[in-house]
């Protein structure tokens, strides 16, 4: 820091220089804009407001060439102190301005000029060098109007022509040559002298350039005004004067086009030249739509190429929609450092793309016109890659080559790094302008990677997304947005997209990633920030809780508040479900059903503490109900058994029982209605199945995102071989299915629909579906099967299918019912209507088989003869073993496993024997903290249960037995979990404590592992509770585990004494 | 092991309860034939008008087992796969659920094959319309009252009550039970059950000679049935020391424990609208979690299993503590048969499903008493008579009971279709 007084002065008159030269430029671009005073006066005005820009003006003078017109002040003189800079139109110099001072001056970068004072006349004449061009056009244009509104004035063409002459000789030549080579296209046969010539020309001319250029070109200059004048008088014999004004007005345009073409042809156009080509575009106010409809596509192709992606599907799309003005008003709020060659990613893509469609929508309806997009900013890709070498960040690219959990335990450190390096002061800037446009609005940075185009959306959700409160000063709003986008950035380095690339060979593809910054939509609530509601929208619905809901009828995730909830699946929490085509058919028919399934929890921004927050949404409506926008029709009320409309006087926001389920907006706000229309206009535009993420902030509907509709790997339609040997094929279908694909199935369990069916006990009945929950804990995790007769977890009548609840099935990786014809009706399945939800969230798929149906298999064979295991499993359900068959398929098939394929396009399903082990394996969901259980966790925690109990010195530690509870045996352990052992031990209390602190390294150890692992931070990872004989025989507190009929502690294996 | 042959029948298995007690009134054959078989069978089409236009016919159905002590009164269900033998068996459940408590009401059950999940609520709304269009010359405040069921609420009921109304062009609210309060509902509809279990586990407690404000009690569930009877038990000043309930989060049940009595109102405040309690902050408080099935081995005077069916069973009926003395059913079959043996033979006293939660049909009986003369009683007044009606009730059974040496349950079945008998002997029919 400069503490002395010299150093600040310094300082100081620095920024004085700086401000006298942005007034000089400010004062330039007023001169220049007054276009109703002539050439003269502003040139004359001009030499005047110079000088003053400059360090010492006292003694500056500054004189403007134009056309050979020179403008200067009474008293200037050249001397040896000048600058100079050419003024040109499309590269072709017309003019320039000079700049001296009149007297000595001390020395700086050039002569006693200042760096900036060069950039500062640079500027001044690209300005003028604009000006010139327009007043050009303006002439061009004004002669044109006129020949056209007096038709009777003898060819208005030849005005336009004799205009073109004085302003823009070298154009007139090329339109000249346009005309030739139109009049020889239309079979004018006077005209081929004229190419010939013009050929010769050409040719001769290159003959004859290493010697004598000079001459030649006069000579040719000469001719080309002759040349002009025969092509033109030829043309007025063969077309019409219409058809003449059309082609030079097109032309015109087309010439006018060409700087934009050529710098977008240029690979080398950094985004700020074409920012500024684009600008320039739309400042020569050039009717796009009159340009021929090569130009324009060739532009937009081009256009779209250059600021978003090189995908052909994209752009073919795309082009139909834009003009080259909306990238005018997207290159408004453009942030980019110098130099850059960026885009803006995908999901700027999308957004762009879509907004597009839906303005240029015909919509009858009524239903899109108030739809808004949420204001957007852009950081171009290549920033991050400016941000790493400006910080001389680079060694940070050979961390995707590091171990996992090298790159885990890093990360926390590269994210601080990031966040305490600096921005460049172009990108800086952009950011302030930025913040200045969305005042004090909260924001989202979001990541928009260009990884995204390569490896489908199903990555976008690897990388961080943030928002912020944006309240402050506007240093401290500038400072949380710096450090938004560096953690943005530094999240290209975080472990669980490095492990995602790593696992589809995406590694070596470049760290490109743009910014997006968005408007949060919403409304202030108490101190908080939220829409009243959002959520995101399926072209397709992959999950119908109906047969009558068609896979087109689309499927809407909601939620009250922020989107974020509804974009990943929740353990905890639900989405309200809609299908915009259906939107009658609810998931949730009865009361209890529909509070069950509703949203319990809301994410806001906090606008005190400047932070995203989950809070509870009852204790939120409580405090702040009526600032909750449109809250009326947000929640229904819960009267006993009964949902229904707020009355008017209600809520009682202190007493009132509530419930959040948007019916008013879907009803009389028509949410639903325009979440449709919108889904089917965009599918039909994009020609695919979209997905959208959508806010309403009580008024309005705001498109936030659009996409293709992606798959992850496991909702993905299925490939269905046609060639499956018969003797592989367990079962197929061909009504209602979804799409989706479970691999690697290892266990079936198959309830016998006409032994259960014939059991005449009721009992007898209830245990089956007891000896399934059993099943459920006892078998692998997500590799298991559950097929049964009717209506799995039916609440009526128990013969219609088993009795189970959700807690029953929740390990099973696919739910199958299966309808079989009973005299001559076919029973309506559940699809799994009383826990829908509930195995929605969980990602567990749901399959209806119709065996009676013609063309499919069921292999009731195989599911009846092959070896039952249930009672070798679960003995105490031996007795069940005529109606439960479990199969252990690898054993049963030599190696194989079962496999569920589902295709919703060709509506057909089948489950096939085949070989273990996919290509790729199942997609992890996108994580939440504490939100998702994914596969390894309870996998990793057993294994090492099971190392504990084969290592512990038994004699030392007097320990009897070790078993095994909770999430860990559950399968249902995540990041964060314990894990819960049960020691029966029989040791005096010195072997205890030994036994306690064995297991305390264990734990600290574990802990220690499983934070590289996952990046959770716990003090230990065993949970451990002593049990003695005496618990035992009681059966009292966890002893009660051990041998209990549900949810029994499970034997780990320990080595007989050593 | 059951030789399996014949499937389950619920029908059947409610016509074999009843032999069995007909066995002991020794019944004569035409009593036998008149309650073993519903009295009136309706089957009928509902033509309903779906949103896209096409017609669909559902089918309805509306069993009157027995209506000699009073019109019928029974739930209306809507289910993809309901049966008439289901309705049958419900309907005389209904009959002997009624005449226990001694409420002038026959039995009756009803529904409608469809599945709500993928009806839309407008055709929901026809369905129900169309159900009294067809049914209503043979339903009414007289004759036969429906209430709320599977998958029905009472929006439906208001439906079905608008239509009648309509028809009949009065208003007759006492058509329907199960009303919201201001529409022809009663107060103290949400206590009732729980209320009503804690007024028969107070006659028990005086009949076993025990002083209420010296027992404990263990109580599965933590829903409306038991949070209402744990504010009355406690109240009357006994203590709960555990409480077993739902888990959302962990998918499984836990028993929260303290030695020194539950405090109700503060558990209330960290339990969701499902009866849910958060482990965490009951644990703050100095609760200890213990497994969910630990609450049937609680060292405790008093059992109030008031969840699911089918929680006490063989397996578990052994771990009951020797302290047990009563067993009081909140829950609708909660004792399997064989723990049924078990609690026999230990002396337990048992107070039967059918008597215990009766509370709720009572408070029905009381909302079409106030529905017809169109005069609403405040909640006080409501409970104060379902204590008369369940104590009275008890009384009866446990006399007989006592007289007979008969099982409580059996006491129960004995006393419900003895007055059904009396009633259609006084009419003539038998």
């Amino acid at each position: 820091m400069p503490t002395s007084d010299d150093s600040i002065k310094q300082i100081l008159q620095s920024l004085q220089e700086r401000a006298k030269e942005l007034n000089c430029l400010y004062r330039v671009d007023e001169i220049l804009n007054r276009r109703d005073q002539p050439p003269e006066n502003v040139f004359q005005q001009l030499i005047e407001a110079i000088p003053p820009g400059w360090q010492y003006p006292e003694v500056c003078r500054a004189k403007v060439v134009v056309n050979g017109q020179s403008y200067t002040p009474a008293d200037f003189t050249a001397t040896e102190w000048m600058q100079c800079a050419d003024i040109s139109i499309e590269g072709e110099a017309v003019g320039d301005l000079t700049v001296c001072y009149t007297e000595k001056r001390p020395a700086e970068s050039e002569g006693p000029f200042l760096l900036e004072e060069r950039r500062l006349i640079n500027a001044i004449v690209e300005r003028i060098g604009l000006y010139i061009m327009q007043s050009r056009l303006r002439v061009a244009h004004a002669s044109l109007h006129q020949a056209l509104e007096a038709p009777t004035t003898a060819q208005p063409w030849g005005i336009l022509l004799e205009f073109l002459q004085r302003t823009d000789p070298r154009l007139l030549n090329r339109i000249t040559r346009k005309m030739i080579n139109n009049l020889c296209w239309h079979g004018v046969t006077d005209a081929e002298p004229l190419l010939q010539t013009h050929l010769g020309q050409t040719r001769s001319r290159e003959d004859e350039q290493p010697d004598e250029n000079r001459p030649m070109e006069r000579w040719q200059l000469l001719d080309e005004s002759d040349l002009t004048r025969r092509t033109f008088d030829i043309a007025a014999e063969n077309l019409n004067e219409a058809e003449i004004v059309q082609c030079i007005q097109e032309w015109i345009n087309e010439e006018k086009s060409t700087v934009l073409i050529k710098s977008l042809e240029n690979p080398g156009t950094g985004l700020a030249e074409l920012s500024e080509a684009v600008e320039r575009f739309e400042s020569a106010g050039i009717d796009e739509s009159a340009l021929p409809i090569a130009v324009q596509t060739s532009l937009k192709v081009a256009l779209l190429r250059r600021f978003f992606v090189d995908s052909l599907d994209f752009i073919n799309v795309a082009k139909n929609f834009v003009a080259v003005r909306d990238f005018y008003e997207l290159t408004q709020r453009v942030i980019h450092p110098a130099r850059s060659q960026g885009k803006l990613g995908g999901k700027g893509a999308g957004l762009f793309l879509a907004t597009q469609i839906l303005k240029r929508s015909t919509d009858n309806t009524n239903l899109l016109s108030n739809l808004k997009t949420p204001r957007t900013w852009y950081v171009a890709s290549d920033g991050v890659l400016d941000f790493i070498h400006y910080n001389n960040l680079e060694e940070l690219y050979n961390t995707k080559y590091m171990e996992i959990e090298r790159v885990r335990q890093d990360y926390p450190h590269v994210v601080q790094v990031f966040k305490n390096s600096r921005f460049t002061s172009d990108v800086l800037k952009g950011l302030a302008t930025a913040l200045d446009d969305f005042d004090n609005r909260p924001i989202i940075v979001r990541s928009s990677s260009l990884l995204e185009d390569r490896a489908g959306a199903a990555f976008s959700g690897k990388y961080k997304s943030l928002f912020l409160a944006n309240q402050g000063t506007k240093e401290q709003r500038l400072a949380a947005l710096q450090d938004a986008i560096a953690e943005v950035y530094a999240s290209i380095f975080s472990p669980d997209p490095i492990e995602y690339r790593a696992e589809r060979n995406l590694l070596d593809f470049r760290e490109e990633m743009g910014i997006l910054i968005q408007e949060v939509v919403g409304r202030r609530v108490g101190h908080y920030f939220l829409p009243a509601c959002a959520g995101v929208a399926f072209s397709n619905n992959e999950y119908r809780w109906s047969p009558r809901i068609h896979r087109e009828d689309g499927l809407v995730r909601l939620v009250p508040g922020l989107g974020t909830r509804a974009v990943d699946r929740m353990s905890d929490d639900y989405p309200v479900l809609l299908a915009p085509g259906q939107p009658g058919l609810r998931a949730n028919a009865t009361a209890d059903e529909v509070v069950r399934y509703s949203p319990k929890h809301i994410d806001v921004i906090n606008l005190k503490t400047n932070s995203f927050e989950t809070i509870d949404v009852e204790q939120l409506l409580r405090e702040y109900g009526d600032e909750y926008p449109a809250v009326r029709q947000v929640i229904s009320m819960v009267d006993q058994d009964r949902i229904r409309p707020p009355l008017p006087l209600e809520p009682d926001w202190s007493h009132d029982d509530f419930v959040i389920t948007f019916e008013g907006l879907i009803g009389e706000g028509r949410l639903v209605q325009q979440l449709g229309a919108m889904l089917n206009l965009l599918r039909d535009k994009i020609g695919m199945p979209v997905d959208i993420e959508f806010a309403h902030d009580g008024e309005d509907l705001y498109l936030v995102q659009c996409r293709a509709q992606s798959y992850s790997n496991e909702d993905a339609p299925a490939p269905i071989p046609q060639d499956i040997p018969r003797d592989r094929l367990i079962f197929s279908a061909n009504r209602h299915i979804s799409n989706g694909r479970v691999a690697d199935i290892t266990h079936i369990v198959y309830v016998n629909a006409a032994r259960y069916s014939e059991i005449s006990d009721i009992q007898h009945l209830r245990s089956v579906g007891r000896a399934v929950s059993r099943l459920n804990q006892v078998l692998p995790k997500r590799q298991f099967v559950l097929i049964g007769p009717g209506r799995w977890g039916s609440r009526g009548d128990i013969r219609l299918g088993v009795s189970v609840t959700y807690s029953d099935i929740n390990n099973a990786a696919v739910l199958i019912e299966v309808a079989r014809q009973k005299g001559n009706y076919i029973p309506e399945l559940s699809f799994g209507t009383h826990f829908f939800q509930d195995l929605v969230e969980a990602g567990i798929r749901y399959l209806p088989l119709y065996p009676d149906d013609g063309g499919i298999v069921f292999n009731e064979a195989f599911l009846t003869h092959s070896q039952n295991i249930l009672p070798g499993l679960v003995p105490e359900y031996s007795h069940l073993a005529d109606t439960i068959h479990v199969i252990d398929v690898p054993e049963q098939t030599g190696g194989l496993v079962l496999r569920v394929l589902m295709n919703a396009d060709l509506e057909q399903a089948a489950g096939l024997l085949d070989e273990p082990g996919l290509p790729v394996g199942p997609v992890s969901p996108p994580t939440r903290p504490g939100g998702q259980v994914t596969e390894q966790h309870w996998r990793w925690r057993l294994r090492m249960a099971e190392q504990i109990a084969r290592l512990v010195d038994v004699t030392r530690f007097g320990v009897k037995a070790i078993y095994i509870i909770g999430s860990t045996k559950n399968a249902t352990a995540g990041p964060a979990s314990d894990i819960d052992l049960i020691i029966h031990d029989a040791g005096d209390e010195r072997q205890r404590h030994l036994l306690a602190t064995w297991l305390d390294g264990w734990s600290g150890s574990l802990a220690e592992t499983n934070y590289l692992r996952t990046g959770y931070r716990t003090d230990g990872l065993l949970d451990v509770h002593y049990v003695t004989d005496q618990d035992i025989a009681d059966q009292s507190s966890f002893a009660s585990k051990i041998g209990a009929v549900t949810d029994a502690a499970k034997q780990l294996a320990i080595s007989s004494a050593s | 092991m059951t030789v399996m042959t014949k499937p389950f029948s619920s029908f059947e298995m409610a016509q074999t309860q009843f032999d069995r007690v007909a066995d002991v009134l020794q019944l004569d054959q035409g009593a036998c034939e008149l309650l073993r078989n519903a009295l009136r069978e309706f089957s009928f089409a509902i033509p309903t008008r779906m949103d896209d236009g096409r017609i669909q016919v559902f089918r309805g159905f509306r069993v009157q087992h027995n209506d000699a002590r009073g019109p019928s009164k029974g739930g209306l269900r809507f289910h993809p796969m309901e049966t008439l033998d289901t309705v049958r068996a419900l309907a005389m459940w209904m009959t002997w659920k009624c005449a226990v408590v001694d409420i002038p009401l026959g039995g009756g059950k009803g529904g409608v094959i469809c599945d709500p999940h993928n009806l839309s609520a407008g055709e929901q709304e026809r369905i129900c319309r169309g159900f009294v269009r067809q049914m209503g010359r043979n339903m009414g405040p007289n004759l036969d009252v429906p209430a709320p069921d599977v998958m029905t609420s009472a929006q439906h009921m208001l439906w079905m009550l608008d239509e009648f109304e309509a028809i009949h062009g009065s208003h007759q609210p006492g058509f329907i039970t199960g009303k919201p309060i201001g529409v022809g509902g009663s107060q103290g509809r949400t206590e009732a059950t729980g209320f009503g279990l804690v007024f028969t586990i107070r006659e028990a407690l005086k009949e076993l000679g025990i002083n209420a404000r010296e027992t404990t009690a263990s109580v599965q569930g933590f829903g409306n049935v038991a949070q209402h009877a744990i504010r009355l038990y406690t109240q009357i000043g006994g203590k709960v020391t555990c409480v077993a309930c739902w888990d959302q989060t962990d998918q499984t049940t836990y028993a929260y424990m303290k030695h020194a009595g539950i405090e109700l109102d503060e558990l209330l405040g960290i339990t969701d609208r499902f009866g849910g309690i958060d482990k965490a902050k009951a644990q703050e408080l100095g609760y200890e979690v213990l497994p969910g099935d630990a609450w049937i081995s609680q060292d405790v005077d008093i059992l109030i299993p008031a969840a699911l069916e089918n929680q006490i069973r063989g397996d578990n009926a052994g771990t009951i503590s020797d302290r047990v003395k009563l067993l009081a059913e909140g829950a609708n079959g909660p004792t399997s048969p064989e723990a049924d043996r078990i609690l026999h033979d230990r002396g337990i006293f048992v107070i039967p499903d059918l008597l215990a939660n009766a509370g709720g049909v009572t408070c029905s009986y009381f909302e079409q008493v106030q529905s017809n003369m169109n005069y609403y009683w405040d909640k006080d007044e409501v409970l104060g008579k379902l204590d008369v009606k369940m104590t009275s009730a008890f009384i009866a059974v446990s006399d007989l009971a006592r007289r007979r040496k008969l099982y409580m349950r059996d006491a129960a079945y004995l006393i419900a279709i003895d007055r059904v008998v009396r009633a259609c002997r006084d009419r003539g029919w038998l």
